[in-house]
């Protein structure tokens, strides 16, 4: 391209960026940036599990506040192409083509959004990078998500457009919201932008052709909605190649969100995170902060179990899948977040698990249940004055020839003699 | 009344606004000039002028600018670029500068900046061109609405009650150019004294019919 061809073009993109300013500012548009960010933030945030800055997370949450923005901004884009505008007298009577406002429109709105949207995933990418980072990034998730917020602008204006009547915002507003909100988890159409996004497993991780295949679902869809308009608005029925290639793009999208059976995220392969004193504690590393705090808390239950069948020196961390279990020296615990209070749930899980659950009804199990777990012991006569008199070596021992019986629920008063 | 070569020309053309006839089905054509129409607030002035620009459908009727048909949705664009219409609500540019108010209009209408300058040096408005819109006494606010309107050299301008609200000499150094914007003028007012000595034909609109005003020491005749 010449100097000149540049320079005229640039000067073309400087003309059109002030009549879109002009336009911004003529419908006080710009206010919507921070509220949509504000909105994308809150949401997006709620959904990440506490304590873990995890790229799948961030994505995952970040695309599931498209829930909340998606609506928002198509309620806006309705509004905003219902009410008219001062302008739009000199955009009737102009010289340009009848589809140019409009599609002025569509650019500042989608700008908005998509600015809006940013914000907030900046926000959290941030959060994100500060924090322990771990898996990458997937920008095609955050692209996905910006996507879907255009979409929802492009279908919210043009039913504004099309229908004058006050409700029509209300109407656009509420389908927004049912379709992000009643859809099915794990099927097809909630895998369709903006994808009901359940918090992201750490032992799964998002599937990249998923999210590839939302982004070019919601561009395929968008794209056919805005050359439908502007072939419907000029007649430029040429146009209708365009739109014929999008729904094509859509539509092979669709195939392949098929394909993936309703499921946007995957296993992952782990390498756990560990340390290995005084007992090895391994854990997602995600998770890896919390390892001090989890070994100084499980460690006085490790001492009390050790020499019993249920002994262990190896905690490893499992997927939400698999169930708790303490064998083979090792105790096998799940661990969802960091959020406060998760180094003690991990010790009642594993003292949970060397138990069947029937064991809940034997006070005397419950006896040994708050040793082991640091707790108020519940008074039972004569036992439990027994039990509370001995010395912490005497409990081990006691522990250690009586496991069978508390393991198998049938603990009674004379095992305590 | 329906000249040879007139500029417009209504055939049967009605208006309807809010369940009443704003101008009853009638024939009329308005042959070059600058045309006055005047009427009592609430008349339908603002609808009439909306529906000579194009802007609004007639309930029945055709109406035919420069000789080709606006209900015709091939015609309508080039037609539309050779109107220049401003509207009665003066807060059409809001906090936006005179520049940029005029750049926004030149834009639609394919100028190239050029035209945007000269449109302003034409209505003097240079000094004021980095100014909003919103903190200029009203005669620069008209001249400003005029400037958008007809950046794009138009043939035919509708302007709608652009004396409303100027004193006595804002509105009298105001007329001369009123009367210059294009080929064909249609301007519309409240009282028709404020028409009469500078429009070439003078209307009247009330209660859906529209007369034509004659000069003094002749019969009124109604254009139905």
């Amino acid at each position: 391209m010449s100097d000149t061809a540049r320079v005229l073009r640039l000067a073309r993109i400087g003309r059109v960026a002030r009549v879109i300013r002009l336009d911004a500012r003529q419908g006080s548009l710009l206010a919507a940036i921070p509220v949509i960010a504000g909105i994308g933030t809150i949401t997006a945030w709620h959904a990440l599990t506490p304590g873990v800055a995890d790229w799948d997370a961030t994505v995952a949450a970040t695309g599931g506040s498209v829930r909340w923005l998606g609506p928002v901004a198509a309620a806006l884009a309705a509004w905003t192409a219902q009410r008219g505008r001062r302008l739009d007298y000199l955009r009737a009577l102009a010289a340009r083509s009848p589809a140019a406002g409009p599609l002025h429109d569509l650019l500042l709105l989608g700008s908005v959004s998509v600015l809006g949207y940013g914000l907030a995933a900046l926000t959290l990418s941030g959060r994100t990078v500060l924090g322990d980072e771990i898996g990458t990034p997937h920008p095609v998730g955050l692209l996905a998500g910006a996507a879907a917020i255009v979409l929802h602008v492009v279908a919210g204006y043009l039913v504004g457009r099309l229908s004058t009547h006050p409700a029509t915002v209300v109407l656009v507003a509420t389908v927004a919201v049912a379709w992000a909100w009643l859809r099915p988890a794990d099927s097809l159409p909630g895998l369709l932008p903006p994808a009901v996004m359940e918090p992201v497993n750490l032992f799964e991780g998002l599937r990249p052709g998923v999210l590839t295949a939302q982004l070019f679902w919601a561009l395929g869809l968008t794209t056919a909605l805005v050359l439908g308009f502007v072939v419907r608005t000029t007649g430029q029925t040429r146009l209708l190649i365009g739109v014929a290639a999008a729904v094509a793009v859509t539509v092979v999208c669709t195939v392949r969100l098929v394909s993936y059976g309703g499921r946007v995220t995957g296993p992952a392969p782990v390498d756990l995170a560990c340390r290995t004193w005084p007992i090895t504690v391994c854990v997602h590393p995600a998770l890896r902060t919390g390892l001090p705090s989890l070994t100084a808390t499980i460690a006085p239950l490790a001492s009390r179990l050790a020499e019993t069948p249920a002994a262990f020196t190896r905690l490893k961390q499992l997927p939400p899948w698999e169930p708790a279990s303490v064998s083979g020296g090792t105790a096998r615990f799940h661990l969802p977040d960091l959020s406060p209070g998760y180094a003690q749930r991990t010790v009642r899980e594993i003292t949970s698990s060397l138990t069947p659950r029937r064991c809940a009804g034997n006070p005397y199990n419950a006896l040994v249940d708050a040793w082991l777990l640091d707790e108020q012991a519940p008074v039972l006569g004569s036992a439990s004055l027994a039990f509370g008199r001995w010395s912490e070596a005497e409990r081990r021992s006691w522990l250690v020839l009586r496991f069978a019986a508390y393991q198998s629920c049938t603990l009674s008063p004379p095992l305590f003699d | 009344m329906i000249v040879e070569h007139s500029a417009i020309v209504a055939k049967g053309l009605g208006i309807r606004r809010g369940g009443r006839w704003i101008l009853r089905p009638a024939f009329f054509g308005f042959a070059g000039g600058v045309i006055g129409i005047a009427g009592p607030p609430g008349a339908g002035k603002s609808t009439l002028l909306a529906t000579l620009a194009t802007l609004r459908r007639p309930r029945t009727g055709t109406l035919e600018i420069f000789g080709c048909e606006a209900g015709r949705s091939a015609e309508l664009r080039p037609l539309r670029a050779r109107i220049g219409y401003l509207p009665a609500d003066a807060r059409w540019g809001g906090g936006s500068t005179v520049h940029d108010f005029v750049s926004y209009a030149a834009y639609y209408q394919r100028r190239p900046s050029s035209s945007v300058r000269s449109v302003l040096a034409g209505l003097e408005l240079g000094d004021v061109a980095e100014q909003p819109l919103d903190r200029l006494p009203p005669d620069l606010r008209v001249r400003a609405g005029l400037a958008a309107a007809c950046v794009h050299e138009p043939d035919l301008a509708l302007l709608d009650e652009p004396l409303a609200g100027l004193s006595y000499g804002a509105a009298a150094d105001l007329t001369p150019l009123l009367a210059t914007v294009a080929p064909t003028v249609v301007v519309t007012a409240a009282d028709p004294a404020d028409l009469l000595g500078w429009c070439d034909q003078v209307f009247l609109l009330n209660r859906g019919h529209l007369t034509e005003r004659l000069p003094e020491g002749t019969r009124m005749l109604a254009c139905v």
